[in-house]
């Protein structure tokens, strides 16, 4: 390689890094303007279970969709690039598929390997209760009382994406009128409280006089949400400090807007 | 410390060998023409197609896993789960450790994260680096078709071929580090054709698919192989990791016409610096980190010169 052909190759070298520089300048810019610009919770993504201050989880989370194919009712979607920076990370649209509370462990944030959606909140809350629970028979469970079942109720109480908002204008009870029809038009994965197993919404005919489905599929149930009585024949449903935001009461409910939808929590 | 130092740049520095007589070029050996010499690996295709069924094989296991709910091999090529085992990308982690020493971060590099990001370091040296590539990444599978557009766009004159230095892909690998250090967040990921491909063919696609068909019509219209030779860092993490393996391309002097075609089908000519004539300083040498163990050189070789090969295996076991 003779002396020429070296100075060339340095030319060449810092022409294509100039490039490379600006590039990667602009690119750093556009990352710094969209940062300011787009606000995640002002634009309402639901994060799942567990997820971390958004800050954080911008950088935490890998995109790789683990969260994604372990949940059972399927119920974590991947942002697309209209989200800006929070591209490819995980959100629920609870309008389509809530989080229905029917899993057996939190596995979303169980699997995440880098802890954006931290379990350790999780694992710390199951542990506390069942400790509790084991004082609280001497070490000597009854054969009814199922440790397993004590522990992932724990769990889930910790769990926070948010909190259900009714406006009454639109909600069917506050006008005093009931619904007759499929629990959703398209279809969705539920557990029933009370129930074992996971239905299809969409097979499910339901029939009430006074609209009550967010209440009635509420699985926390009455800590969460209760019927209040405004007026004759009028109702509306009071979200309680047990709402966690799983989504389900926005998921049933028969308005189109939905009268109750879940607004992030302030990560 | 000698022996790396020699495995990495000792075989450039030596003095090259005497180029080979005329008499001593493989068809003169055997008496045939180079014509006819020439023309034996002529349609031969068997590495890449093993290659392209393999690639395929493991995109297809991501999308079945998921939609018939196997847990087979789950996640995307971002970070993966190989029958309960995690993978991580390397650079994606190597990422996420330059974030943790300035932000507040070190819980998140949880026990799953360390197992794949090493678990992923050791299979790939093992295999060769940059063979993730070749073998794996479903953009160099788009990319390899886009270039046979390439190659036929300049073969009609349409456009004029373009190249440019090589060592650039440092300084974005050097950049984006910065970039994550910067703000905080995994910016390349955003950019990552791999993973935006990877997630567009398990979960859907999405709008983040413009920019890779971008990417793929100027690296059909204008540079050759533009994001794998010149940008991807997932690449240069894996050259990095590659250039100690015991796996790669062997070269075996006494076998080469030194036609050359090897060089115009390889992604990373450089690679192949020791198929020119005079040029070879052993009469065996290996591929770098550079290489992707792709194959394409091994079925075009009409001398069967180029072989997979463990590095420096006739030193450890003889001949």
């Amino acid at each position: 390689m003779g002396k020429n052909d070296a100075k060339l190759n340095r030319r060449q070298f810092l022409k294509a890094s100039a490039a490379a520089v600006v590039s990667l300048a602009a690119v750093g810019s556009v990352a710094y303007w969209l940062k300011d610009k787009s606000d995640m919770r002002s634009r309402g993504l639901l994060r799942p279970p567990g997820a971390i201050n958004e800050d954080e989880f911008l950088f935490a989370c890998i995109k790789c969709g683990l969260c994604v194919q372990i949940c059972p009712v399927r119920a974590i979607k991947l942002a697309d690039w209209d989200a800006g920076l929070s591209y490819g990370t995980p959100y629920i649209d609870a309008d389509v598929q809530a989080c229905d509370f029917s899993c057996d462990s939190i596995q979303c944030a169980e699997t995440c390997p880098t802890a954006a959606l931290n379990f350790q909140v999780f694992k710390k809350a199951g542990e506390e209760a069942v400790t509790e629970l084991y004082a609280k028979y001497n070490n000597k469970l009854p054969a009814d009382v199922n440790p397993f079942k004590v522990q992932i109720h724990a769990m889930k109480r910790v769990y926070h994406l948010g909190i259900a908002k009714v406006d009454p204008e639109k909600c069917l009870a506050y006008h005093g009128k009931g619904y007759e029809g499929p629990l959703t038009k398209h279809r969705a994965k539920l557990r029933p409280p009370g129930k074992d197993e996971r239905v299809h919404t969409d097979e499910i005919h339901v029939k009430r006089e006074m609209c009550d489905l967010c209440a009635v599929y509420c699985p926390l149930g009455e800590d969460a949400i209760v019927m209040e009585k405004t007026g004759e024949g009028r109702m509306l449903p009071k979200i309680l400090e047990g709402c966690v935001g799983c989504g389900v009461c926005e998921m049933v409910c028969p308005t189109e807007p939905k009268a109750i939808v879940i607004e992030p929590a302030e990560l | 410390m000698a022996y790396l130092y020699d495995l990495l740049h000792g075989d450039k520095r030596r003095k090259p060998l005497p180029p080979k007589k005329k008499e001593e070029l493989p068809f003169m050996r055997e008496g045939i023409s180079y014509k006819e010499w020439h023309d034996r690996a002529k349609g031969r295709h068997t590495w890449r197609n093993r290659r392209w069924m393999f690639l395929i094989f493991i995109n297809i296991l991501f999308v079945i896993s998921f939609t018939f709910d196997l847990g087979i091999l789950e996640g995307s090529l971002s970070g993966s789960r190989l029958l309960g085992l995690y993978l991580m990308d390397p650079f994606n982690s190597l990422q996420e450790l330059t974030i943790a020493g300035t932000h507040n971060y070190i819980p998140h590099l949880t026990t799953n994260f360390w197992t794949g990001f090493l678990t992923i370091l050791v299979f790939y040296w093992i295999v060769g680096g940059r063979a993730f590539c070749s073998w794996v990444c479903p953009y160099h599978f788009f990319a390899e078709l886009g270039e046979k557009v390439h190659d036929y766009w300049i073969k009609k004159r349409k456009i004029k071929e373009k190249t440019y230095d090589i060592t650039v892909k440092y300084v974005f690998w050097i950049g984006f580090i910065l970039l994550a250090l910067l703000t905080g967040e995994l910016v390349f990921e955003n950019l990552n054709p791999v993973g935006i491909l990877s997630r567009a063919i398990i979960y859907g696609p999405g709008l983040a698919l413009l920019w890779v068909i971008l990417l793929l019509s100027y690296e059909v219209f204008g540079v050759k192989r533009f994001w794998c030779r010149y940008v991807c860092p997932i690449g240069v993490t894996y050259s990095f990791v590659g250039d100690l393996s015991p796996i790669n391309i062997k070269f075996e002097l006494d076998k080469c016409g030194h036609c050359r075609d090897c060089q115009d089908v390889c992604l990373v000519p450089h690679e192949l610096w020791f198929v020119k004539r005079g040029a070879a300083t052993r009469e065996v040498h290996y591929t770098g980190g550079d290489c992707t163990k792709c194959g394409l050189c091994i079925d075009v070789c009409p001398g069967n010169a180029l072989s997979y090969g463990i590095r420096d295996s006739d030193k450890i076991f003889g001949k």
